[in-house]
């Protein structure tokens, strides 16, 4: 063996903490109490614009078991989880927003008595026009957001390079059209919740089912004008998120207030029906597409026009905004771009980063596009995309510097698995595969706030028992990342992931970490990990070279053992090269820490959003079953070829895969954060009943293809899992029915109605 | 309990047993068993994940059967038989937990207690091998927002051959 | 969590006590919870005292006799489901129990609760807080006599409907009627039977035509010597856990390969099932390609769903003509 083979790395790992949290040892956010313990409730608005005129509590105050209740203006700053976009408060002050946004709250001794209380509180509203439609709040007169600066404009990107408009004119082929992107949401089972305590010292401490402790962190300390020393903010382990749980929401704010008002811990389990209007789900976005082929199918130009509907808040929006275009430039050259994207307020449940944050939208344009195209053209769809696939090592039209890319890799595996070339032209009528790739992030180049210090740092401690401990501010949020850091850390230690225990998340006890999101954990908070072991196995190697009176070079650390390469026969027991080790160097702590490189990206305002320091790649082929009568489309089964540089741990990189294909189908088929005019601003069906997330009899088969084309930037040459593989699920579908059945659906979701619909349009028109 | 609760009207004793253990508990009227086992009694492994029915999260066995905790009412299981992701003691659950860690099968891991509970019921019913297509029936009033099922499917799959495997190899000598 | 009323519940063991809990004003069943639960954590409903059925057996099992298969209220649908006498006797009826929900939810529900179940509505089935938000409607106004609504007197269905048309939703009615199965109906001051047919009414704020204090005991499904066809048909969305958005039951009896009696009713549609008139067009002629088409466009055009659940109505009625195509030419293919 030589000290280059890889060990652990790579393998299947049974998961850190798995085994609590399936045996219900594990304690979620909600699985925690305190002595002396109060349950708060909020109280939300039942307009969905409207001016808030006054607030009695007085009645709610004189009831039995009620403690406080706080409104608005007992949190005055306001906040947001990008800086410069603060357009929340943690309660409505001046004005509701949304139905369901939040007015007030009540800590009583219990549940039951907090929400009796709520019925206690009188609030006087002056009830405004509200708008639904992003275009029409675009063209209002009417503000909705108070801190809005351009009336509810929330952001607008425009940026172009190349010549578009004379790239166009030149084409052979232009696909032109419309697509709509619904809304969806996250639909994490665990119900957001948070739990609030001080100390008799003054010490806040909020336990909180947030995918992003420190920016919670943060916001705490700036809404509570509170130190953010005198804050401690701790995730438990977390029932889901996906998104959906990456800012800070009212429910943290008011628990903390209220016990710094109170003296008690305070406790607040959002119900289903809120966690629906706490939202920050995908946008739903309206796009006009020009793309521009030569007579070959070589791609010359995409023209994309956005509005995205962003509801009543900023959440990530300016992010979005800029990712719904800047995110589009690879896999394929495009030759030239220019995208207009222009984010609206609305009085909706405000949206946010949902799994594959702004850049799914686009994605199921571009992918859709391409196929119309491979169709107007003669061209097999898959040798389309390999075409203008751009290769590893090269710039993005917008400049972003990509590194290892395998998406031809991709391509490749998933037309083999899928048995493409030889099934797809003899599948009948009604019977389809379809095929998109994709590109992600692996974590973005630069941090929510801007500041000059690591995006992740890890650090590690050894024993004299034989064990290390992590240290990481990471979020496992079911992912698996404790895992991954054990991994990387063991295969540099010599320790199998038992003998490491991984602390995150915990904002007293850990480094900074800025949370899981964007992909970012791997890669980032990996690299700081990798740093740290390495550090530490350098201390060990040399401990073990000067008793053994060789180089630390031949000494290797593998399976709880110090082993020297250059005569296997000699070793000794890690615990032992651990005491060595500690008799050497003293107590054995390393840091390590992670930066991104600043030179991947070009240098025009906003030309950072959307670098990372590697990008992976992902390509899809589905098979659909479609019965052209009643328009329902039987998913049978999706091929998922995923790039993710190197894989760590492979059942966690399948279970991504296999989560995110999941999660694109049910958007296409299944799923709609439906708020619109039609029940007055009212969410259609704010329940798991209503809201229809698949079941075990609604999910298609999967098959998850790791592809690995390891990059520089990466830890051994990993990048990201978590987000990628579900962009192109969603147009491979779409690409499928289309094959199936000759009609195009280009408004998401495609229901039944929609296709039977538009079959017979197709049919009135002599097609089929 | 350490928070102050008022006597609730029509407050009573409720007997029944919780994984194997004879409890004698108050419970008030109008308490559900999801409340009961969460808040009243600390077994906090069953989970909530909408408290109407709708997602499988609250998944326990009254006699023997899957059902929901927050559609019963903790009165509702005087004298009869409750069992809660705690109890792991029988070997199909052995099985199953070895099975789920082995496949990754659990991600956030908040739906599995239930999902463990109907796939428990669903092996101690079958004593057998079971399908893919039996398994997902099965566990199709679960809803699991992380795994796209996959992992969990080919788990139950796996813990029932094991199962199989396990007898055959204590019926082996007898024969 | 969703808050319950401190409401008391009642445990009775004999189907004497149940029935004289239930004589108390504002009593209401508890049978599998899987409807009224849900509907009173969201304020649908103050009932004065739950009178819960679970203890008592009575009220459980399948049973054959001569005039046919014997349903206890309390039974559940998995044990419907996977009954062999109901299998046997009355498959339509099994399919629909097996497609009730989730495994979960038929291993509480009862058939007595499916029966009785309260009527669906997306203006309706909501939180407390959502009606508040919206101002209420006819139905939700008559479930919560204390809350003060805007609209109480309006339907978001029917703009202008002076009556309640919220949506029978349960899955084994439709099959019950075309089986022409009785109900078997009690109270404190003694028992009668109707046809199933005559349990409902046509008023969605409260579908049953049960008095106060009445139970239903079980249901009876008359059995046939001949031979039968029959079939259950659910659209729903998702493969599990949904409700119906349309149903249809389908009952041919033959003789000598021609139609003696045939029933086709349809459920999801107002507050009671419909038949759909079929024996003119459908007695004497055998069951095949033809009959299944004409069918279902007498399907089509007698039945009107309504925006009254979470899906397009032009669709769920586009649903039906095809599924009841569909089922009558399976069902002429096993023949
Ligand atoms: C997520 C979810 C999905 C569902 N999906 C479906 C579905 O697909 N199809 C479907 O049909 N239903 C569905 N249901 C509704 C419900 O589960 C079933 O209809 C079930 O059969 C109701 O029976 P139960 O015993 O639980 O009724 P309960 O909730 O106990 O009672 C329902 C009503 O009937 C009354 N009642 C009960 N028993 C009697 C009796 N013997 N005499 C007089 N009145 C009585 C009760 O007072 C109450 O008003 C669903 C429910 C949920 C929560
Ligand atoms: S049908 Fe009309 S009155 Fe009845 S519940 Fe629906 S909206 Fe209310
Ligand atoms: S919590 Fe019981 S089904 Fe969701
Ligand atoms: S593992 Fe997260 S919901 Fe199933």
């Amino acid at each position: 063996m030589t000290s280059s083979d890889k060990w652990q790395l790579g393998g299947r790992h049974r998961k850190l903490g798995a085994m609590e949290r399936m045996r219900g040892v594990a304690r979620y956010t909600d699985d925690l109490r305190l002595p002396r313990m109060l349950h708060a409730k909020i109280l939300r608005s039942p307009h969905a614009h409207a001016r808030i005129l006054s607030i009695d509590a007085s009645r709610a105050l004189g009831m039995p078991g009620v403690i406080a209740v706080i409104t608005g203006s007992d949190m005055p700053t306001p906040y947001g989880v990008i800086p410069w976009t603060t357009d929340e408060n943690a309660l409505a002050i001046e004005k509701a927003l949304y139905v369901g946004d939040g007015v007030a709250c009540v800590a009583a001794e219990s549940e039951e008595l907090a929400l009796r209380a709520l019925k206690g509180i009188e609030v006087e509203y002056e009830v405004l026009p509200a708008y639904f439609d992003p275009e029409e709040a675009l063209a209002a007169e009417e503000t909705i957001n108070p801190y809005a600066r351009k009336g509810n404009l929330s952001k607008k990107v425009e940026l172009e390079f190349g010549d578009v408009d004379a790239a166009l004119h030149g084409a052979a082929l232009v696909i032109e059209a419309d697509y709509e992107f619904h809304g969806t949401t996250h639909g994490a089972i665990e119900p957001h919740c948070a739990l609030a305590k001080v100390d008799a010292d003054g010490l806040l401490t909020v336990w909180s089912a947030t995918q992003v402790p420190h920016y919670l962190h943060r916001e705490l300390a700036k809404v509570l004008e509170t130190p953010a020393r005198q804050i401690r903010v701790i995730q438990p382990p977390l029932g889901g998120a996906f998104g959906g749980k990456s800012e800070p929401f009212d429910l943290e704010f008011c628990v903390a207030k209220l016990s710094q008002i109170t003296g008690r811990p305070v406790k607040l389990l959002y119900t289903r029906e809120e966690v629906f209007y706490a939202h920050r789900g995908r946008h739903p976005m309206k796009m006009h597409y020009r793309v521009g082929f030569d007579a070959s199918g070589k791609l010359l130009a995409v023209d994309a026009k956005t509005v995205l509907d962003g509801g009543a808040y900023s959440s990530f929006g300016l992010v979005t905004t800029y990712y719904s275009g800047q995110l589009l430039c690879a896999p394929y050259e495009l030759g030239a771009y220019r995208f207009d994207s222009r984010r609206a307020y609305t009085n909706k449940p405000a949206c946010g980063p949902k799994r594959g944050h702004g850049s799914v939208q686009p994605r199921f344009a571009m992918e859709v596009s391409l196929d119309k195209a491979a169709v107007e053209l003669g061209i097999d769809p898959i040798d389309l995309r390999r075409k203008n696939a751009m290769g590893e090592d090269c710039l993005t039209v917008n400049e972003l510097r990509v590194g290892s890319n395998g998406f031809l890799d991709c391509l490749a595996a998933v037309e083999e698995a899928s048995g493409w070339k030889q099934r797809r032209a003899k599948l009948g009528f009604g019977h389809g595969l379809g095929v998109a790739g994709s590109t992600y992030i692996s974590g973005t180049n630069y941090c929510i706030y801007p500041n000059d210090m690591p995006q992740a740092a890890v650090q590690i401690t050894l024993d004299r028992s034989g064990r290390a401990r992590i240290f990481s501010g990471a979020s496992d949020i079911g992912q698996g990342s404790d895992t991954m850091l054990a991994v990387i850390a063991g295969e540099e230690l010599g320790l199998p992931t038992e003998d490491i225990r991984v602390l995150s998340a915990d904002t007293d006890l850990c480094p900074v970490d800025l949370g899981a999101y964007s992909s970012r954990i791997t890669l980032m908070v990996g690299n700081a990990c990798l740093e740290a072991a390495r550090k530490l196995r350098k201390k060990v190697t040399q401990s073990v070279a000067k008793r053994w009176e060789c180089s630390p070079k031949q000494v290797n650390l593998v399976a709880r053992e110090a082993i020297d390469m250059h005569d296997p026969e000699r070793r000794a027991p890690l615990v032992e090269a651990f005491q060595w080790a500690e008799a050497d160097h003293g107590l054995l702590g390393e840091v390590g820490s992670y930066d991104t490189p600043k030179d991947r990206h070009g240098s025009y305002r906003g030309g950072a959003i959307g670098a990372s320091p590697a990008y992976s790649f992902t390509a899809h082929v589905a098979e659909v079953k479609v019965d052209a009568e009643t328009g329902e489309v039987g998913l049978v089964k999706i091929w998922c070829a995923h790039d993710c540089g190197t894989a760590i741990s492979r059942g966690l990189v399948e279970g991504q895969i296999e989560g995110s294909c999941y999660m694109g189908a049910a958007e296409v088929v299944l799923e709609s954060h439906g708020v619109n005019s039609e029940m007055g601003g009212l969410h259609h069906g704010p329940s798991l009943l209503d809201y229809r997330m698949p079941t075990t009899l609604d999910t298609p088969e999967i098959e998850a293809l790791i592809v690995e084309a390891p990059d520089a930037r990466g830890p051994h040459g990993a990048k990201e899992a978590g987000e990628g593989p579900l962009h192109s699920t969603i147009p491979a579908i779409v690409n499928a029915i289309y094959d199936a059945v000759g009609v195009r659906v280009d408004d998401l979701p495609v229901t039944p109605a929609k296709l039977v619909r538009a079959l017979a349009a197709q049919a009135e028109k002599g097609g089929v | 309990m350490n928070e102050p609760r008022e006597t609730p009207p029509g407050a009573r004793l409720l007997s029944f047993r919780l994984n194997g253990e004879d409890l004698s508990v108050a419970t008030a009227d109008h308490q559900t068993l999801l409340e009961l086992l969460r808040y009243g009694l600390d077994r906090v492994g069953t989970k909530q994940g909408c408290d109407s029915g709708e997602c499988g999260a609250c998944t326990v066995l009254l006699d023997g059967r899957p059902v929901l905790a927050c559609l019963t009412l903790a009165v509702q299981v005087e004298g009869r038989d409750v069992r809660t992701v705690e109890a792991l003691a029988e070997r199909e659950a052995a099985a199953l937990l070895d099975a789920f860690d082995r496949h990754d099968a659990a991600q956030c891991g908040f739906c599995t207690p239930g999902v463990l509970m109907s796939a428990e019921a669903l092996l101690m019913d079958k004593r057998r091998v079971v399908s893919q297509g039996e398994a997902r029936a099965a566990l199709s009033g679960n809803l699991c927002r992380c795994t796209g099922y996959t992992k969990i499917l080919d788990a139950v799959v796996d813990a029932s051959e094991k199962l199989v495997e396990a007898a055959d190899r204590t019926r082996e000598p007898a024969s | 969590m969703l808050p319950l009323l401190r409401t008391p519940v009642a445990t009775p063991h004999t189907l004497e006590e149940a029935l004289s809990l239930l004589a108390e004003p504002g009593a209401r069943i508890l049978a599998g919870g899987t409807d009224i639960l849900p509907n009173l954590k969201r304020g649908l409903g103050s009932p004065s005292t739950l009178v819960s059925l679970h203890a008592v057996d009575a009220l459980r099992g399948v049973s054959v006799g001569d005039a046919g298969l014997s349903i206890g209220a309390g039974t559940t649908l998995t044990q419907v489901a996977t009954s062999g006498d109901v299998k046997r006797m009355a498959p339509s009826l099994a399919e629909a129990a097996e497609s009730v929900a989730s495994p979960q939810i038929r291993n509480m529900a009862t058939l007595g609760g499916n029966v009785c179940l309260d009527t669906r509505c997306r203006w309706v089935n909501q939180s407390d807080f959502w009606r508040g938000a919206l101002g209420g409607c006819l139905k939700s106004a008559g479930m919560n006599p204390e809350a003060s609504f805007a609209q109480a007197g309006v339907c978001h269905v029917v703009p202008g409907g002076k009556r309640c048309v919220a949506a029978i939703s349960a899955d084994t009615v439709p099959v019950l009627i075309a089986l022409d199965a009785t109900a078997r109906v009690a109270s404190a001051s003694g028992t009668h039977r109707l046809p199933l047919a005559e349990l409902y009414v046509n008023d969605g704020v409260q579908n049953l035509a049960l008095e106060p204090g009445e139970m239903l005991l079980g249901v009876d499904v008359p059995t046939h010597a001949g031979a039968r066809r029959e079939r259950y048909v659910k659209w729903r969305v998702r493969g599990s856990i949904d409700f119906p958005l349309v149903s249809a039951a389908l009952r041919f009896d033959l003789d000598a390969g021609a139609l003696t009696q045939a029933r086709l009713v349809v459920g999801v549609l107002g507050a009671r099932p419909k038949q759909v008139a079929v024996q003119k067009v459908a007695l004497g002629r055998p069951l095949d390609q033809a009959l299944a088409t004409e069918l279902a466009e007498l399907a089509h055009r007698q039945c009107k769903p309504l925006e009254n659940v979470p899906y397009e109505a032009g669709h769920r009625r586009h649903m039906l003509r095809v599924l009841v195509r569909r089922a009558i030419e399976a069902l002429a293919d096993e023949a």
